[in-house]
């Protein structure tokens, strides 16, 4: 991680961090698909739902990629 | 020729080691056991990809030769091992563990089963995995060209994925250790589910060259074993730079528990939710009498909370998208559908629909994520959580669905450190510290980059002072 180039601030940190939603209500089971074309729509639904857990994170619009990773 | 005591079979690498150098048995009699034992037991579990008794023969026979004239090369020298069947072995059939790429052969071999090799270490067999090493997800243990993983504890249980018979054949004494990768979960799981001793290096310590990748930015090669202390004799092995991965970090990997840091200046961090509320709850006597044991080794412990970040769906838009660009041709082609798991055919093709946007989202707040573990861990040297919070499911169970109906608890403590420690590139280390419902459990260790011998050190006390490493399946039956 010593090759990061993004410049954050502890505080910038704490808001992004804040706005981020955590999963914890229990949802019911949706029933599981019994065909390709259901599975494939099951998980384009969970892709969606991964992107609206994105977008809820605010950052800086200096934040870069972890492109250059270096743990 | 000399019979092979039946303890052998679990011995640790330094025991075999040595009684290879005492000539109480040849490295050929004891591949030769091995073998026999790999080939009769290991496809009852659905462990076994391909035997490689024929050239192991040959390479045991190189090193009776070298110890006859006491070359010895290092700790593995002679030591039977597995490699997960994505690791390439040079004009043998590597399947990635799935149907489409069941007749597939590479003109050369992966760095780490080089590596082993030049020191002596005798490759007897190339073991079952999921399907794609996973791919962006499935919904079923069976999700493999070779079958369910069953687990040597109780074969109606999964074995845990995607290195799944690396796992069952450490733990039902097929090998002495095995190879396995990590995307988000794949040694570790595979480790506690069996009662093994897995370990998760930093990302880049260890070449991934000539293993299928997943995620260009997620994979890691690593070792399972009996215990802490063989996974550092095997991870000193294979680690170090790589031109051939343009990934490798440049790093090298001494095991050197002498010189590591003195347990009492390490701070260990905990979340007292994991144990009391999350864990299953037939495992949280063992869980609580692990952490009593880790205080016992005189570590400062304190509270430790996870930074707050979305890291399933951060972990699984970045191995979607990847996963579904390396593997484009495939989906494209539609041999895609010859997969075994639904869910697996649809996670790929849904995969090459995520705009790069997303993708470069959530690589910006991985981003975050890292610089939060660095705070966090400038503090504390290590986390520690139960690495799966219940034992191996049934081989039939959803996997996509709980593993019970227990109310969530309200605070989410360290229960998002898989995927979390994978996003950021943290070692981790994975120790089996007792049993619920008669199936095995563990406690997984993680730190700061490259901080390896740390762990190992805390695990190799944590395994001086208790023997469930030790405890062996009853092997065949059933």
């Amino acid at each position: 991680m010593d090759g990061m180039s993004i410049k954050l601030t502890r505080r910038e940190t704490v808001l992004g961090l804040s706005a981020s939603a955590v999963l914890l209500a229990q949802t019911p089971n949706p029933p599981l698909p019994s065909n390709p074309d259901e599975e494939l729509k099951a998980v384009r639904d969970q892709i969606q739902q991964n992107l609206q857990q994105l977008d809820k994170v605010q950052m800086p619009m200096s934040t870069e990629p972890a492109a250059h990773f270096k743990a | 020729m000399a019979s092979i005591p039946d303890d052998i079979f679990f011995a640790s690498i330094t025991e075999i080691n040595q009684k290879l150098k005492a000539k109480e048995f040849s490295a050929v009699e004891l591949t030769h056991a091995f073998c026999d034992r790999l080939e009769r037991f290991g496809p009852g579990y659905n462990a076994l990809a391909l035997s490689l008794r024929q050239p192991a023969l040959r390479a045991a026979k190189d090193v009776d030769g070298d110890i006859k004239r006491e070359r010895f090369r290092g700790p593995v020298q002679g030591i039977p091992f597995g490699a997960k069947d994505l690791l390439a072995y040079e004009k043998h059939p590597t399947t990635w563990g799935a149907k489409p790429y069941a007749g597939q052969v590479f003109d050369y071999t992966a760095t780490t089963l080089k590596k082993l090799g030049k020191n002596g270490g005798i490759l007897t067999g190339k073991l079952a995995m999921v399907e794609l090493a996973g791919g962006p997800s499935y919904r079923y243990a069976s999700a493999s060209l070779t079958g369910p993983g069953l687990n040597p504890w109780d074969r109606t249980r999964w074995s845990g994925g995607s290195s799944s018979g690396s796992a069952i054949a450490v733990a039902a004494g097929l090998v002495t250790f095995a190879l396995g990768s990590e995307t988000s979960g794949s040694i570790l799981t595979p480790a506690s589910f069996c009662g093994i001793t897995g370990l998760r290096p930093t990302y880049g310590l260890v070449s991934r060259y000539g293993a299928m990748a997943l995620s260009w930015t997620l994979d890691k090669i690593g070792p399972l074993c009996h215990s802490a202390e063989d996974c550092g004799l095997v991870l000193h092995e294979i680690a170090g730079a790589d031109a051939e991965d343009p990934t490798s970090a440049g790093k090298s990997f001494y095991y050197a528990p002498a010189f590591a840091r003195t347990l009492k200046e390490i701070k260990v961090g905990f979340a007292p939710v994991d144990f009391d509320e999350w864990a299953e709850p037939a495992a949280r006597a063992d869980f609580a009498k692990a952490l009593d044991t880790i205080r016992s080794l005189g570590v400062q412990v304190t509270e430790a909370k996870l930074p707050d970040f979305p890291y399933g769906p951060v972990i699984g838009t970045i191995v979607s998208a990847e996963g579904a660009t390396i593997f484009e041709s495939l989906i494209k082609s539609g041999k895609v559908n010859e997969l075994a798991d639904q869910r697996q055919i649809a996670g790929l093709k849904a995969g090459l629909e995520i705009p790069a946007k997303d993708y470069l989202k959530a690589m910006r707040i991985r981003s975050l994520i890292q610089q939060a573990f660095r705070d966090l861990l400038a503090d504390i040297d290590v986390l520690i959580a139960p690495s799966r919070l219940t034992p191996a499911p049934k081989i039939t169970q959803p996997l996509d669905r709980p593993a019970s109906d227990r109310p969530t608890p309200k605070e989410r403590g360290l229960t998002a450190l898989i995927p979390a420690g994978n996003l950021a590139g943290l070692p981790a280390l994975s120790l089996p510290c007792g049993f619920a419902d008669g199936m095995p459990m563990s406690i997984q260790l993680v730190g700061r980059p490259f901080s390896e011998n740390t762990l190992l050190s805390i695990g190799k006390a944590f395994q001086e002072r208790t023997d469930w490493h030790k405890r062996r399946p009853v092997v065949g039956g059933g």
